[in-house]
């Protein structure tokens, strides 16, 4: 138990800024031993009360006070932290938050939540790793217009994440290096998630050679 | 210098899935890389969401050949996360014993291809013969090569009864000279090392920024297994050690890899020594309520992740998943700058890539 209280944690303020942490610290503020240190009676990871405290005030930092955590601790001790943002506009300093707090970008989901037509919302959620816990930002776009902010320029490998959701969903993602389509033909129409397209077109589905020859006639145009 | 684009496809890059890279060379190295998935999209995200959550066990399976346990256990444990569902003990260690035995399998496939790209073609066959106890075991205990049909939403729907118990342990026994003897192998070997040692190097710097997860991320010293950060099933009770190397190149992700093979044979025999007795699958399951779920799990290539949104019918208002290889294509980028034209199918496969996973 010595590790979790050791003296580290103490000098360390909040909010937490990159000024105040390296870029090789842990998102723990007492990085746990490895090994059995980290695993409880019952099996389960033990993580200490002052991280979610730290994910909670870094997120009330940068996201307005009223922004919450919720934690669900699973029967084998493994958190994920729930946090749901009010606009497009509190994105942008809560990912940068969870970048000091060395988080990483594990997946991006944008989806029309249950009676979006009704609401005019739709919703996109952000999976950050967290060393092994997992925090989901939810952020509740109006169903029209919608436009987030890229976080590629913070978590690189936000690029291919942002170029699939946009072009499946009409959402317009703000300041993207690289907005062209990723896995999608140019054939199909925009955002097909939100609209009725048949299987077979959606999926494009191809011999080997037509698809040589559609690459090649790519390459010809950008010549 | 000249400055050059080219084309590569499947068979310039030894792969046997489409996938396209364009990539710009100066002199005869590369410079750049854009890669083109997308190939043979399958749609499968939009599937998912017009089938019922059992349906989505069987699609899920056929998503990819090689991690196909992975997918569907993951998928039935964001289900049960969702609902509230606690699998029996013996469902949790015969889903290890699935995913490991997949595991073992997948890994020798990466490391044949790649002994088949550099020419050492006896090499090749000797993986792949090593491979196949593994194939004939999964044909025997689950009726199929590939496709294990091992898991059900609360529980597995297979048994290991003491008969197949004891052929399992067999066969764990009969792999574990050849595991040993495969990675004295990859590790010393001059002629594989010649080819393989300080080629593709990713720093740990950049692997921390492109993310990537599992033997890429590992082979560059990240200590990272979804098995031991975030413990799922039967892994808080199964003892192993994190396969670590730190040169970031080929050999390293390949001596993880023959590492974590090693591993899983331990990891079998512990699930085999320690098989709870016990249901195989929750008897009642309750309603799916509306709810949402993260769901993780360490496929053969890495962390799989799972996000399940459902509004209480038997259809997910939204299913998503991010495979392993997703940040992997991206990072070859830095792999394969400055490289010759003649490494780039050898770096390609070194990173285990999956075709089919990405696309979907």
């Amino acid at each position: 138990m010595s590790d979790r209280t050791s003296p580290a944690s103490d000098n360390l303020p909040l909010p937490l800024s990159t000024r105040e942490r390296g870029p090789e610290t842990s998102p723990h503020p007492d990085p746990l031993p490895e090994g059995k240190g980290i695993v409880d009676a019952g099996g389960g990871r033990l993580y200490p009360d002052q991280f979610i405290h730290n994910v909670a005030a870094a997120l009330a930092g940068a996201a307005g006070e009223q922004t919450e955590v919720a934690w669900r601790r699973d029967r084998k001790g493994v958190l994920t932290g729930w946090c749901r943002l009010p606009s497009g506009v509190a994105l942008l300093p809560a990912a940068r938050a969870v970048a000091e707090l060395q988080g990483r970008l594990a997946m991006v989901t944008a989806y029309l939540p249950e009676r979006a037509q009704e609401k005019g919302e739709r919703e996109i959620a952000y999976h950050f790793d967290l060393d092994g816990a997992t925090l989901t930002l939810t952020v509740i776009l109006p169903l029209e217009w919608s436009r987030v902010p890229s976080l590629t320029p913070i978590f690189r490998n936000c690029d291919w994440q942002e170029r699939e959701l946009m072009e499946l969903y009409d959402v317009q993602v703000v300041g993207h290096p690289d907005p062209r389509r990723l896995f999608l033909d140019h054939s199909l129409p925009h955002a097909p998630f939100e609209r009725l397209v048949p299987y077979s077109t959606f999926t494009n589905a191809a011999t080997s050679k037509a698809l040589w020859d559609k690459v090649m006639a790519g390459a010809r145009e950008d010549a | 210098m000249s400055t050059k684009i080219i084309e590569l496809g499947s068979h310039q890059l030894a792969l046997e899935e489409p996938m396209y890279f364009r990539v710009q060379l100066e002199g005869d190295r590369v410079a750049d890389l854009d890669v083109m998935p997308g190939q043979v999209h399958r749609g499968m995200e939009h599937l998912v969401m017009r089938r019922n959550l059992y349906q989505n066990i069987t699609l899920l399976e056929r998503l990819c050949s090689l991690c196909s346990n992975s997918h569907p256990s993951t998928f039935c444990a964001a289900v049960e996360d969702v609902a509230g569902i606690a699998i029996p003990e013996r469902a949790e260690y015969l889903r290890a014993v699935a995913d490991e035995i997949k595991r073992i399998a997948s890994h020798l496939f990466c490391c044949a291809v790649q002994a088949n790209v550099i020419g050492e073609t006896t090499l090749f066959r000797r993986v792949m013969e090593i491979r196949e106890i593994m194939q004939r075991a999964k044909e025997a205990i689950y009726g199929n090569r590939m496709d294990l049909a091992a898991n059900v939403i609360g529980g597995v729907r297979y048994d290991l009864d003491a008969d197949s118990a004891a052929y399992l342990a067999g066969r764990m026994e009969e792999m574990k000279k050849p595991l040993d003897e495969l990675y004295l192998q990859y590790e010393n070997n001059p002629a594989i090392m010649a080819r393989t040692a300080g080629v593709g190097v990713l720093t740990r710097e950049a692997a921390r920024e492109w993310a990537v997860v599992g033997p890429v991320a590992r082979a560059c010293g990240i200590d990272y297994d979804v098995r031991k950060k975030s413990p799922y099933g039967a892994y808080d009770r199964l003892e192993f050690e994190v396969a670590l190397q730190t040169a970031g190149d080929v050999r390293a992700r390949n001596l993880v890899r023959l590492a974590e093979a090693r591993q899983s044979v331990s990891l079998i025999e512990q699930c085999l020594d320690g098989l709870p007795a016990g249901p195989l699958c929750a008897d009642t399951l309750p309603e799916i309520p509306a709810g949402e779920a993260i769901a993780k799990s360490e496929a053969p290539r890495g962390e799989l992740m799972y996000y399940l949104r459902t509004d209480g019918s038997d259809f997910p208002v939204r299913l998503k998943w991010r495979v392993p290889s997703y940040m992997n294509w991206d990072a070859l980028k830095v792999m394969l700058k400055g490289e010759p034209v003649a490494n780039i199918p050898l770096i390609v496969n070194s990173i285990d890539p999956c075709i089919a996973c990405t696309d979907r």
